[in-house]
């Protein structure tokens, strides 16, 4: 009984055996090698004792195609087209069969020497001074497309003034990259890279100035009348960075004006050749002022201007004329007896019983201002009138209106 | 006499004067209304370009840092929606051997090497369904000015179906690793290099958890007034309780629910849904109720390029319920074999087998199942799932041998009866075809086979309904009529007959 047992288990081990068998032997893989180089003929070779029609599976890493076989006798030959067998990467194959489940892979390696190499350069430019830094990625790929194997040395050689180097890397995860540090001038500086005797067409980093350091400044003017007309110019130093470059073009300085009075007055101006020039009119009435300067954020002047603006109308006139209702002021004179330029401001206040009722603003022209006061407006009574020019101030009380 | 005539023509012509008027303004209203409807100036530019979900395989990034830049999260945001889009173009590509969206998210080189696919595909005539159901991106380099990754993609399981001159040829599904290089071109991230490291067929192992030991007493459950609408506007705790304790008096240990996948929010699963379902477990556990949620109903597309969405809603439901007690097994889909005329039999079987390895990967302790349709098709995918599940609705007198033969079939597989039941419907439609002594008799043949062969079973249903949605049998009469009678009780809440026989005695 027990034998029998045994047996039927042999009879049906062997049964299995035969169909695993059958199942694993029917179709075989004769092609050995397992890496190929990218464009070469890749042809996949099995061995097929069955009747059926076997189809096969490739698989890149962009598409998969279907291939059908060419058979002699036992054996059927897949022939691998050009546009997969050029791509690098694995290549994944599987038999399309009722029975089998066959399947594996072989490598396309890309070629050995580069057909181009792809540069990318970024930031486009740096600043001075050995902190910032660009980066370079360098791609060299065959003349697939594909990118070289791994470790591939690549040569990356950069030129500032009279400083060439050439630094040997190797390709990693695809690419080459290094970070080119900025040296201490400004300037431009030309990078490009190489691989086995190829090179890249160069591509230049802007070296930008660093941030600039305080500096001085300085102004110039005709006179230093308070004439409301003449204008001063403040101008800076050449400003620089730490390394001694110019600071870029266009830099935007400010200049803050503190008069006498405590208020601020402010220009600007933007750097060429590392000087800021800015402008700004006189006061009308003598005045102090104390002028600084700043670039926002950056960097301020060294020391704090002083400038003193003398009289430039010592005095002036006035007349009523009209029944008092018309007040003409003049002729204001300048600081040589001149009149006083056209636009002199000149302000004139009427009050009432101490309560001002009207006030009105004119400038001057040639050298005169004349007020009106309107009869329908203003009835007829006493009043006082304020006149107020270049910081003068004339008070006429008790004037009479009819 | 006259003076009243006169009132009464007065009325009327006001009345008359009235409604005329209405309508008039109804109508001119009615115009107004279309001439300023439909030119939204807003909607001119299609400046609000919302985002849907197309394709959603699992994403994660390798949390390693890299050389090179430091990636922000918006960065790696931007990266991986281009990403992800760049491989469903692809797969669209594959699919259709057309070259939509191509060219955003490959560039001028790399872009000519699918088209080489494309051309050739299209000239033989074969097609490729695909999709990845994850991925595993880890960043290696991000260049200094923004403009530049390299990045590896390990173990991504990929999925192919084969169609040659529309007719399927074969399907496999892969494992293979990435290398890849992006450039940021006018706002997108573009594949410029991609290598396929290695790639080998998936070895699919399927670990089972077994419920054998566990009887499974069970019944289908919808509430009497929103059948197939278990979690809708009408959802009430008070009726579920009710019927929950009337179960657990009639010895009935086991519910079957069932999830909609377009109620439920497909990909992005409402949580207001997950709170309802995660109630009415909490109120079967509280009757000492198990249940076995059915997974994706009124789903019917199994497209591959929707398998990502799909597996994210089965995903957010698995993953916040699977440590409820009240939870016995996740039944992947209802009758899916209904489904193969249309949608292709390898198609709805892929599916299915990688739902319950997208479910296995997440809940190890629960068993899953599949709701066949008949007992025919019970032995698909046998080794995929715990325990055997399948409906019957036919001759209750072959039951038993027919259950035999599986049983032979499948000997080490527990094998449960997941629907079976006969409709009391007697009416216009189909005078005397039942009725509710037919009913009963047929449940207690039913329950005396079951008890002998001590088999699990979950019937088919509690109540009889007023309305059958059209999505489950259609609207015609004679076949949504019988429908509504399928149940122990009736309409007006009286016991049928039948329901000595809803379990065991």
């Amino acid at each position: 009984m027990v034998l029998k047992r045994l047996n039927s288990i042999l009879v049906f081990c062997f049964v299995v055996n035969m169909l695993t068998a059958q199942k694993t032997n029917d179709i075989k893989l004769l092609t050995q090698k397992k890496e190929f180089i990218s464009g070469s003929a890749i042809q996949l070779s099995f061995k097929n004792t069955s009747e059926e029609q076997i189809k096969l599976i490739v698989k890149n890493s962009y598409g998969t195609r279907i291939l059908n076989a060419s058979q002699k006798e036992n054996t059927i030959n897949f022939i691998i087209p050009e546009y997969i067998s050029k791509v690098r990467g694995n290549l994944f194959w599987k038999i399309i069969s009722k029975s089998n489940q066959l399947s594996g892979s072989i490598k396309v390696l890309p070629r050995e020497k580069p057909k181009t190499i792809e540069t990318y350069l970024g930031p486009p430019s740096i600043i001075a001074g050995g902190k910032d830094f660009t980066m370079l990625v360098t791609i060299p790929t065959d003349k697939f497309d594909n990118p070289l194997k791994e470790k591939t040395p690549v040569n990356i050689k950069t030129q500032f003034l009279e400083n060439e180097s050439i630094s040997e890397e190797k390709t990693n995860n695809i690419i080459v990259y290094k970070n080119i540090f900025s040296p201490l001038k400004s300037g431009r500086m030309i990078i490009s890279s190489e691989s086995h005797q190829l090179n890249s067409t160069e591509i230049d980093a802007a070296i930008m100035p660093d941030n600039a350091i305080n500096y001085d400044i300085f102004y110039s003017q005709n006179h230093n009348y308070a004439d409301g007309n003449q204008i001063t110019s403040f101008y800076t130093s050449t400003i620089r960075d730490a390394h001694q470059n110019i600071i870029s073009d266009g830099t935007y300085v400010y200049f803050i004006v503190q008069n006498k009075n405590n208020k601020i007055l402010k220009t600007s101006g933007t750097t060429i050749n590392g000087v800021a020039t800015a402008k700004i009119i006189h006061p009308d009435k003598e005045d102090n002022w104390q002028i600084s300067s700043y670039i926002q954020g950056i960097a301020e002047s060294n020391k704090t201007l002083n400038l003193t603006f003398n009289k430039a109308v010592l005095d002036y006139n006035y007349e009523l004329l009209d029944h008092n209702r018309t007040i003409t002021v003049g002729p204001i004179k300048s600081f040589q007896n001149q009149m006083i330029p056209d636009g002199l401001e000149v302000s004139l206040t009427l009050l009432n019983e101490g309560k001002e009722i009207y006030k009105t603003l004119k400038t001057s022209r040639k050298g005169f201002v004349s007020f009106k006061i309107d009869k329908n407006i203003y009835p007829d009574g006493i009043y006082d009138i304020r006149i107020k020019s270049a910081g003068i101030t004339k008070e006429l009380q008790k004037i009479k209106l009819w | 006499m006259v003076k009243n005539n006169k009132y009464f023509i007065r009325v009327i012509a006001m009345f008359f004067y009235i409604i005329v008027i209405s309508i008039l303004l109804f109508l001119v209203s009615s115009l107004y209304t279309y001439l300023n409807t439909g030119a939204d100036r807003s909607k001119m530019l299609h400046l609000e370009v919302k985002k849907i979900d197309q394709y959603l395989p699992k994403i994660a990034w390798a949390e390693n840092g890299n050389e090179g830049r430091f990636v922000d999260d918006e960065t790696l945001k931007n990266i991986e929606n281009d990403y992800l889009d760049a491989w469903y173009v692809n797969h669209v590509s594959n699919k259709t051997n057309t070259t939509a969206g191509i060219e955003d998210y490959y560039t001028k080189n790399a872009r000519k090497k699918i088209y080489d696919f494309i051309d050739e595909n299209k000239k033989n005539n074969i097609s490729i369904a695909s999709t990845t159901i994850n991925h595993n991106p880890d960043i290696l380099f991000f260049s200094e000015d923004g403009q530049l990754i390299v990045l590896e993609d390990k173990e991504v399981i990929e999925y192919s179906s084969i169609y040659e001159n529309d007719k399927f040829l074969y399907d496999y599904t892969s494992k293979a690793s990435y290398k890849m290089m992006l450039l940021l071109e006018d706002g997108f991230w573009r594949i410029r290099h991609k290598i396929k490291e290695n790639e080998e067929d998936l070895i699919k192992n399927y670990t089972n958890v077994s419920i054998d030991t566990f009887e499974i007493r069970g019944i289908n459950y919808y509430p009497q007034k929103t059948p197939w609408d278990t979690f809708g506007d009408n959802f009430d705790k008070d009726v579920l309780d009710k019927d929950f304790k009337l179960l657990n008096n009639a010895n009935i240990n086991t519910i079957r629910i069932f999830i909609p996948y377009v109620d439920f929010g497909k990909a992005n699963v409402d949580q207001e849904k997950i709170n309802k379902l995660k109630t009415l477990l909490d109120i079967a556990e509280t009757n000492n109720l198990k249940a076995v949620v059915t997974l994706f109903d009124f789903y019917g597309n199994y497209n591959v390029l929707d398998w990502t969405l799909n597996h994210r809603h089965a995903e957010a439901i698995v993953t916040n319920l699977k440590d409820h007690n009240a939870i016995l097994a996740w039944d992947i889909k209802n009758e899916p074999d209904l489904d193969f005329n249309s949608r292709g039999k390898q198609n709805v079987i892929a599916w299915l087998e990688h739902m319950s390895l997208i479910i296995k990967s997440i809940d190890k302790k629960h068993p899953i199942t599949i709701g066949w349709s008949n007992i025919e098709s019970a032995s698909i995918l046998k080794d995929a799932i715990d325990f055997i599940s399948f409906h019957y609705y036919e001759d209750v007198d072959l039951f038993e041998e027919k259950f035999n033969q599986l049983k032979k079939e499948i000997p080490n597989k527990k094998l449960v009866l997941g629907e079976y039941g006969l409709s009391s419907y007697s009416g216009f439609w189909r005078p005397f075809a039942s009725s509710e002594e037919k009913q009963e008799a047929y449940h207690k043949k039913m329950q005396k086979v079951l008890t002998e062969k001590n088999i699990s079973f979950m019937s088919w249903t509690l109540y009889d309904f007023d309305k059958v949605p059209k999505e489950v049998v259609g609207s015609l009469p004679w076949r949504t009529n019988p429908q509504k009678r399928f149940g122990f009780i009736d309409t007006k809440g009286n016991l049928k007959p039948s329901f000595k026989y809803i379990s065991k005695q």
